[in-house]
């Protein structure tokens, strides 16, 4: 089913400062609709307040943020224009997940049986009536999604959703957004690992303590931070040379007759090597490339 | 187009529908008047042992207001709902979904104050009726003045505009502070502590504080002076203290418009 694309999602310079902590700095990024982006930096980055100020739920100190070209509160339809999953927001614990989304579908004019259809889609159907006082963290995931997903939104904006899902639910929950995705909808999805949503990026925007570190295709961030390539050979010395005869690369010998080369990939590297006449006893491309360029962008540990 | 106010008041109403605490404190409310003006006829009738009989005042046409007024008694639990109707949204940060629906925070606001405004009406109005039958049915082994039905309207005309205005300085007041707990104990202590002693020590600058404007608007006859005797109440007119009420319900109202409307929910 195809379906009108979704809102462009536009932050413009924004400030976040609560009393003394900047949690945002002139934070700046757009969102397309049709892909999907992750929205990553270390916890505390200011990724839940960035999506907070998106959603009209915290006044920007300066600069602002647009659903669509407005801000949110000026929205005609919010609940079908955007669905959010925020962390840490809430349910009444003696409210059953049907009752919470029956609550939300009133003020959304929507009817009841978009609860129970929702509530299908993210598996809740036998648990739905269930008080929420009883839910684990990850139904109570499956139930802040089913509420995003109620207006049928053009966009959506997830906070951490993978927190809690167990790895057949996050296998479930990337599937769905990328068919929401493919669909035209416009998909957010905030996370402190990169390694979480790796499989489910389009795009990233990296934010490192309230600042943009970086922004783009996922495929352009390691070019951006170097993929490291090891290669080891008896003839490293005369390997080295050859390597470094080429702009931009850096080649560091390990000592253990190792070479590790950020600037080539694994072939050009094994091309160079060739033509030099070197024996290659290993040839590897380090296996959380993605995470360390991450680590190294954020400047953190995970 | 914006969520109406008509799906705002529907989802409030699902709201009360889908929790315990109206039926908790609405219960607890009725039940408790009810009980104070059995024990006000009991304790004017001499039947509680250690309590002599004030017979005459039972003769005595402002007592009567006074145990129906005693209805008065849920106004103090009508508050408490109306601060739980919004220090909840905070407590379970369920404010995020409502302000997420409805981003014209000022409407949500409106559409809780009329919701409760209406709770609190329904609630005078059931809890007088009760109050009513307790009040017949414990006067009857006495010799009484009589219930008219002027002296039964007059009181319920006042509690179901005090409850109502009740319940929305309820749901203001949990808009400015928004800790459920601080809430509910700054209320209570404003009930039990302030209202109460300076209804003892200054009726008549008592009059002007919420309670002394509920009980004028109901038409208190008596009430407990220093030495715990029965006294003529020093109240403002009635109209007055409907008008005094509707001050405090407008001033908390503005106040809860200028922190609701602002406050970053994170
Ligand atoms: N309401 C608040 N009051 C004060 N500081 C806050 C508040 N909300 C967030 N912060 C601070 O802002 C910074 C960014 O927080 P947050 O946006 O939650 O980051 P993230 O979602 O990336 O973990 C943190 O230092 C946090 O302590
Ligand atoms: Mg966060």
């Amino acid at each position: 089913m195809q379906r009108e694309s979704g809102p462009v999602l536009q932050v413009e310079s924004l400030t976040k400062r609560f009393r003394s902590v900047t949690a945002v700095q002139d934070l700046s990024f757009t969102v397309e609709p049709g892909r999907v982006t992750g929205f990553l930096g270390p916890n505390g980055s200011g990724k839940t307040t960035t999506l907070r100020c998106l959603l009209g739920l915290v006044r920007p100190t300066s600069g602002r943020a647009l659903v669509g070209g407005v801000p949110y509160a000026q929205l005609p339809a919010p609940v079908h224009a955007v669905g959010a999953a925020l962390e840490a927001s809430g349910f009444h614990p003696g409210r059953s997940a049907r009752n919470h989304l029956r609550v939300v579908a009133a003020a959304a004019s929507l009817p009841d049986t978009r609860a129970d259809e929702v509530l299908e889609v993210v598996g809740l159907t036998d648990a739905g009536r269930r008080r929420v006082v009883e839910y684990s963290l990850g139904m109570r995931q499956r139930l802040a999604l089913a509420t995003a997903l109620l207006g049928d939104p053009g966009a959506l904006i997830l906070d951490e959703p993978a927190n809690g899902l167990d790895p057949e639910g996050i296998a479930w929950l990337r599937t769905h957004l990328r068919e929401r995705a493919a669909r035209g909808v416009t998909v957010l999805v905030s996370s402190h690992v990169l390694s979480e949503v790796q499989q489910t990026v389009d795009d990233v925007v990296i934010v490192s303590r309230g600042a943009l570190v970086h922004a783009g295709p996922l495929s352009g961030l390691s070019s951006a931070g170097g993929v490291r390539v090891t290669v080891r050979s008896p003839d490293a010395d005369r390997l080295l040379p050859s390597l470094l005869a080429t702009a931009g690369v850096s080649a560091v010998p390990r000592g253990d007759g190792a070479v590790v080369i950020t600037g080539l990939d694994a072939a050009e590297v094994g091309h160079l090597a060739f033509l030099a006449g070197c024996e290659i006893h290993e040839l590897s491309v380090e296996a959380d490339a993605l995470e360390r360029v991450f680590l190294d962008l954020t400047g953190g540990t995970p | 187009m914006t969520p109406s106010m008509r799906a705002l008041l529907a989802a409030e109403w699902r709201k009360v529908t889908t929790t315990k605490m109206l039926w908790v404190l609405g219960l607890i409310a009725i039940g408790y008047s009810a009980m104070q003006t059995v024990m006000l006829t009991l304790i004017a009738s001499g039947k509680l042992p250690g309590v002599p009989a004030q017979g005459e005042l039972l003769l005595d046409p402002d007592y009567i207001t006074t145990l129906l007024s005693q209805a008065g008694t849920a106004a103090t639990f009508v508050l408490i709902l109306g601060i739980i109707a919004m220090t909840g949204e905070f407590r379970h940060m369920t404010i995020t979904s409502t302000f997420l629906a409805a981003p014209r925070r000022s409407r949500v606001l409106v559409a809780k104050m009329l919701l409760y405004g209406l709770l609190g009406a329904a609630l005078a109005v059931i809890t007088m009726t009760v109050v009513l039958i307790a009040a017949i049915a414990s006067l009857a082994p006495f010799e009484h003045a009589p219930i008219t039905v002027s002296v039964f309207t007059t009181v319920l005309a006042g509690a179901v505009i005090g409850m109502t205005l009740y319940a929305i300085l309820g749901v203001s007041i949990g808009s400015v502070i928004t800790n459920q707990v601080a809430a509910i104990v700054t209320a209570l202590l404003w009930v039990l502590l302030v209202e109460a002693l300076v209804g003892l020590a200054f009726p008549s600058v008592a009059r002007w504080l919420p309670r002394g404007a509920l009980n004028s608007a109901m038409n208190v006859g008596l009430t407990t002076d220093v030495s715990g005797g029965m006294t003529q109440a020093d109240n403002l007119p009635a109209w007055g203290g409907v008008l005094v009420l509707l001050a405090y319900a407008v001033v908390f109202a503005a106040l809860a418009s200028r922190t609701t409307l602002r406050r970053d929910i994170t």
